[in-house]
């Protein structure tokens, strides 16, 4: 162990955790990054395409190494970042992307093949021969190229998402963040406080800072206490904001439960999605490094990570008694030394690029030096250090590298606005944020304590004034701003590979290639050298990559531009992103008033749109679905059938002006429709197609109940509402939807009338009474108020009879009970299909868009008496001219299947576009006919009675011979409807 | 995005269906013939930039409203209730 | 009087009620429904709350159109009651339209605004009490109106009774844990 005292890890607390299938330990408040490096663990993976030994690089969300595989069986995570997993007692990780063990990577001879593999390598390599790409080279590539594997099994967490509303997010709870949420709390606005961390503070926790004279963590304490007793504010730690959308929309992922062994009762993780007036951006700055000959030794890490390491979990990079170097081009590099010799880590140099480099403690500096090699194959065994053109080798246990911070700027990209460079503080700063987002601190360049607590206040305060909120100003504590002094120095120069990006394998010498090869601009080089597409998204390389080729070119940085970043900021999980429901709660099911009935009857079901509709009722003894079918659809011809319609869309339309309204979306006449009668009723699109067909029923002569297909009946409704508000607003006119206030039942075949009979409260019945598409308001079963249609979809006798939602069960039973004798039988939607088949009416493969009413014969049905959506297009040449007409097809092979979707040609034609007689929309067995059966659009259908036509489905390779009859199977001439 | 509904303030994108140019309003009048309603049917602009649009607010109170929106930057300059549009626009 | 037996939207015989922690749902049957729109030149009667508002017995859910609650009136024709007490409107029967889930807390608003961060898309200010919004929740439709601190009703559509009564209790039950 190689712990050091201080730190904010309670070693009271023990936990027991498993790497590579050892056992360790660690305390509560390490992460797995710490308490691996405090175990003395230093090689934690191998590197993406050259399989080479890697260690813990950074201490947060911008780990470009450390990825392992956390946890076991269902629950295994690939491509975990170490550093920010909190440590549990029972945690297992793995090392990932090897072969063999971690420590003997059979791969690891990639690394010898490297010169095969530089920028590019897939794009010329690997091109020939052609039959190998598939075969060979993408399999191989996929095995030694990666990161971790998915464990297959489904997951067995729970997720769920969430919607919160603020007048100010703060992202990032450190020094500004902190005293941005402050200053809105104590101002009386909303204020929610988000941090990725478990814990707030951000870099104060890393620091050796004081603020009033105190540890630093004292005030962070202080302040999360008093924000966390103020109602308008919310504090959500392990939260990322991982993107900014429009309007102040951002997405979060809270971590619920990621920190325990088990998520238990909570879910694992929440999305949030957040509405917030004002955003104060305070996410900090992440450290670049400086890259040099082999610098990706385990061992050499962020000069700031490895403060962290020392000051938050007391963890030294080396045992004690060993040596660490310090690499820097500026000051912020001597904090390392100096807290680590607090600490009383032995610190061997501080190698200073800058030739006039101050000093700033007691310790050996190199000024004007640079680190240019390095050896030890799985951990930093030396370093060699060149100054005055000398180069000498030294041990050292460890190397921190500080090059500066790049501000993190990525949430303020996010809608394109570029970040610009800023010379003194060489770095991109935020530039054009998302509209009402304020960054603040480090982000915009200002990482001093005292000005990063200043910035954030002043954040606050400038974002709430836009919102007519007095923010006063709070005391901040007395706070120091350790000197950034530095001087840009990008890269050691070399001959052998120095590492930009550690995830993807991209050195110095893959961007001089790419410019070589012609790859100038930014995007071009990111994509040829994949440079910054890794999971990590470059957060540690885009902008030294973008300096080395600037360099290259001789251009200036600004001049060689930036690439900006798009959401997630890290990763995130689909699981998360899905919302939470799986399984049959992955979308609500829209159940029929009917359904517990047709469940005790062992009815299959099928989804129409969200709704679960009785497909068929399969009876004992009936071992294929369409034996069910047959009966069913037999049982409607020869007595009665009792079918759950509910689904069709039910609007009510009511107003003085209904019947014009309906005269003006409906093509053909509505208003002239007498009072307890039903009419048919065709829908247009603007441009003449058809949209929809449906029913209208006068109840009064000012309310009409109207219905539209069930898959339509949302986008019917919505165009009504357009007639009714944007296109003739002045009409007196109401509507709305009452689909699922009435369970309707559809009361079809021959005997319907005897049985409704035993159910009315002494309603007339008879043909004279109560005639084809009459319909009235009436009470059945002793009371209930009930509606009547007598409408026919199956081209029998039939009705549908309507009640409140609530009896429709009860009324289905008591139908059931009451027609026994009559030989009731209920059916499904596969029947409905097969009996409307059978009578040529239209369903939805007949109205998918591209047909219209004069191909379905209904061409009179559009009314030139007046105007309706639709009918001036339905008129026009192309349209009118259509000469493909709804027919019906027998196979003349009955017992041979017509395929739904086959073109129909002339028989013997050449099969082409130019040949194409029509297709075939729907097909189905007709037990009524004894063969199959399908319904078509053929060119001039209405006048080829008889001629054999060619169905043909060339997918599969098939041809059939169809006759062409009447789409009217069953009773041509109507008389069974208005018997 | 949040659309300002002009009754009930900011609501969410996601609770509106969205249907496009508000061009589609001015529906000619039958005798305007053919080709009005050709021009009416099929061609609308699409500007970079500012924009009049319908939005149904579906998950709503059922409103469609006229939102003006520059569909470069997605600012919202202003949204008012389809049926207030078409009586003073007609 | 039927003989028929109505069932809930839920398909039993009996409302559902649970409670998880300081959350009790109950399914309300009972509740019957009307809607209610103006008609072109007809005064608006007098007490009908405003664009997103809603009273003891009425919610807002469009321009020119409210719901009308008859708690204990599902059983009569309450559409027929309405029509009478708003003569010249346009009345249409909802009873059975809609599902009601009334969510009473016996522990504040606290409990009631954390169920709703985790349902609806609505900034908690617009849905104080006295509020009512027609929104989205897991994909459905649903109205959600704040009937007091510590209380709300969530009415959806009655096919759909299942799936909401599901959404509400799961994430009552995960405020529990």
């Amino acid at each position: 162990m190689s712990r050091l005292s201080g730190g904010l890890i309670d070693r009271d607390t023990p936990l027991n955790f498993h790497f590579n299938g050892r056992s360790y330990q660690g305390y509560a408040g390490d992460t797995l990054a710490s308490a691996l490096i405090a175990n003395g663990v230093r090689l934690v993976g191998r590197s993406f395409k050259y399989h080479r030994p890697r260690g813990i690089f950074t201490a947060g969300s911008e780990e470009p190494n450390a990825l392992v595989t956390l946890r076991e069986g269902a629950r295994a995570e690939p491509n975990t970042r170490a550093t920010m997993t909190e440590l549990f007692d029972g945690l297992v990780a793995r090392s990932q992307n090897h072969i063999g063990s971690l420590e003997h990577d059979l791969l690891a001879v990639n690394d010898l093949l490297s010169p095969f593999l530089a920028a590019g390598f897939y794009y010329k390599t690997f091109m020939w021969p052609r039959a190998f790409w598939e075969k060979l080279y993408e399999p191989a590539i996929r095995r030694a190229a990666g990161l971790g594997a998915l464990s297959m099994e489904p997951d067995p967490d729970a997720y769920d998402k969430g919607f919160l509303h603020c007048d100010l997010l703060v992202i990032g709870g450190g020094a500004a963040g902190l005293a941005a949420a402050l200053t809105a709390g104590r101002a009386g606005a909303r204020v929610i406080l988000a941090d990725e961390d478990s814990r707030f503070g951000g870099r104060l926790l890393a620091e050796s800072d004081t603020l009033n004279g105190a540890p630093a963590v004292d005030w962070v304490a202080a302040v999360c206490a008093e924000l966390d007793q103020m109602p308008n504010v919310r504090l959500m730690s392990r939260t990322t904001v991982f993107g900014a959308y429009d309007h102040g929309i951002y997405g979060a992922v809270e971590r619920v439960a990621d920190h325990l062994p088990t998520p238990g009762a909570c879910v694992r993780q929440t999305l949030w999605r957040i509405t917030a007036r004002r955003t104060v951006l305070a996410a900090g700055a992440t450290e670049r490094h400086i890259p040099f000959a082999d610098n990706d030794r385990p061992g050499i890490m962020l000069a700031g990570a490895m403060r962290a390491y020392a000051n938050r979990w007391a963890v030294s990079p080396v045992p004690a008694g060993d040596k660490v170097a310090i690499f820097t081009n500026g000051d912020d590099g001597h904090r390392t030394a100096l807290d680590l010799i607090a600490k009383g880590v032995r610190v061997s140099h501080v190698i200073d690029t800058r030739t006039d480099a101050p000093r700033f403690g007691d310790y050996d500096l190199l000024s004007g030096a640079t680190v240019t090699g390095s050896r030890g194959r799985k951990g930093l065994r030396a370093i060699r250090v060149a100054q005055d053109g000398r180069e000498t080798w030294h041990i050292v246990g460890a190397l921190a590298v500080a090059g500066g911070w790049n501000p993190n700027v990525h949430l303020a990209s996010h809608h394109r606005g570029r970040p610009v460079w800023d010379e003194s503080a060489l770095a991109f700063l935020p530039h054009n944020p998302p509209m009402g987002m304020v960054p603040a601190g480090a982000c915009v360049g200002k990482g001093g304590t005292a000005e990063a607590l200043a910035d954030g206040m002043r954040a606050a305060c400038a974002a709430l004034a836009e919102l007519d909120f007095s923010a006063k100003p709070i005391s901040l504590p007395e706070a120091q701003n350790a000197s950034a002094a530095q001087a840009p120095y990008w890269h050691v120069p070399g001959t052998r590979r120095a590492w930009v990006d550690f995830q993807n394998d991209v050195t110095v010498k893959d961007i001089a290639l790419a410019h070589k090869e012609n790859m100038r601009s930014v995007e071009h080089l990111k994509r040829w050298t994949t440079l910054g597409m890794a999971t990590d998204q470059g957060k540690t390389s885009n902008v030294s990559a973008l300096a080395v080729m600037a360099e290259i070119t001789g251009a200036t940085i600004p001049e060689t531009g930036t690439t900006i970043f798009r959401p997630p900021y890290t990763g995130v999980a689909l699981s998360v992103l899905g919302g939470g429901d799986t399984g049959e709660h992955f979308r609500p099911k829209r159940l029929t008033p009917t359904h517990g009935w047709a469940k005790a009857q062992g009815a299959e079901f099928v989804e129409v749109g969200p709704w679960m509709r009785a497909q068929y009722f399969s009876r004992d003894g009936e071992t294929h679905w369409r034996q069910s079918v047959d009966r069913e659809v037999l049982a409607v011809r020869r007595d009665v059938g009792l079918c759950d319609v509910t689904t069709l869309g039910k609007i009510d339309v009511q107003g003085t002006d209904a019947g014009e309204f309906l005269n003006r979306v409906y093509a053909n006449m509505m208003g002239t429709l007498k009072v307890g009668m039903v009419r048919y009723g065709l829908m247009l699109r603007e441009d003449g197609h058809l949209f929809d067909d449906g029913t209208c029923a006068r109840l009064a002569e000012d309310h009409y109940v109207v219905t539209s297909t069930t898959a339509n009946a949302g986008a019917v409704y919505r165009n009504m509402e357009f007639a009714r508000q944007c296109l003739w607003p002045d009409l007196d006119v109401q509507l709305i939807s009452t689909t699922d206030a009435w369970a309707q039942i559809a009361v079809a075949g021959p005997k319907s009338r005897a049985l409704l009979q035993r159910i009315v409260d002494g309603f007339d019945l008879s043909n004279e009474a109560f005639p084809f598409m009459a319909c009235a308001e009436l009470t059945i079963c002793k009371g209930l108020r009930a509606r009547l249609f007598r409408i026919s979809f199956s081209g029998e006798l039939a009705y549908e009879v309507a009640v409140p939602a609530r009896y429709g069960q009860a009324l289905m039973a008591r139908l059931m009970e009451a027609g026994a004798d009559l030989g009731v039988t209920p059916y499904g939607t596969e029947a409905l299909g097969v009996l409307r088949t059978e009578k040529g009416h239209a369903a939805g493969a007949e109205l998918n868009g591209q047909t219209t009413a004069q191909m379905l014969g209904l061409g009179r049905m559009v009314s030139a008496k007046k105007d309706s959506i639709g009918a001036i297009m339905s008129r026009r040449e192309g349209l009118a001219q259509d000469r493909r007409r709804l027919v019906g097809l027998k196979s003349c092979t009955p017992e041979v299947q017509i395929p739904a979707g086959a073109h129909l040609f002339t028989k013997g034609a050449t099969q082409s576009l130019k040949t194409d007689q029509g297709w075939v929309t729907s097909a189905c067995y007709s037990p009524h006919v004894g063969g199959y059966i399908a319904l078509g659009f053929v060119e001039n259908g209405d006048r080829r009675m008889g001629e054999i036509l060619t169905a043909a489905n060339p997918l599969e390779g098939q041809s059939f011979e169809v006759e062409v009859t009447s789409a009217h199977f069953v009773d041509p001439e109507g008389g069974r409807l208005r018997d | 995005m949040l659309i300002p509904h002009p009754l009930l303030g900011l609501r969410d994108a996601q609770e509106f269906t969205y249907l496009g140019d508000a061009s589609l309003m001015s529906r000619p009048a039958p005798e305007a013939g053919e080709a009005a309603f050709c021009d009416y049917v099929f061609l609308r602009d699409n500007p970079a930039g500012v924009h009049r649009e319908l939005w149904f607010h579906e998950q709503g109170d059922r409103s469609w409203l006229v939102v003006t929106r520059d569909t470069v930057t997605h600012e919202i300059l202003g949204a008012e209730l389809a049926s207030d549009y078409a009586r003073s626009s007609s | 009087m039927t003989d028929l037996t109505p069932i809930t939207a839920l398909g039993a015989a009996k409302p559902a009620e649970v409670s998880h922690g300081s959350l009790t749902l109950t399914e309300r049957p009972d509740i019957g429904l009307a809607s209610l729109a103006l008609r072109k030149g007809v005064t608006c009667p007098e007490g009908l709350p405003a664009a997103g508002e809603a009273t003891d017995r009425v919610f807002w859910i469009g321009p020119g159109q409210w719901m009308i609650e008859g708690p204990g009136q599902a059983d009569s024709d309450f559409a027929a009651q309405v029509k009478g007490d708003f003569p010249g409107c346009s009345v249409t029967e909802q009873t059975d339209g809609f599902s009601v889930v009334e969510v009473h807390s016996h522990d504040g608003a606290a409990a009631i605004e954390a169920l709703l961060a985790k349902l609806v898309n609505i900034d908690p200010v617009a849905l104080a009490p006295g509020c009512a919004h027609r929104t989205a929740l897991h994909h459905m439709t649903v109205f959600v109106i704040r009937r007091a601190d510590d209380q709300i009703a969530i009415i959806g559509m009655r096919g759909y009774a299942g799936a909401l009564w599901h959404a509400v209790d799961l994430a009552a039950r995960r405020l529990e844990s």
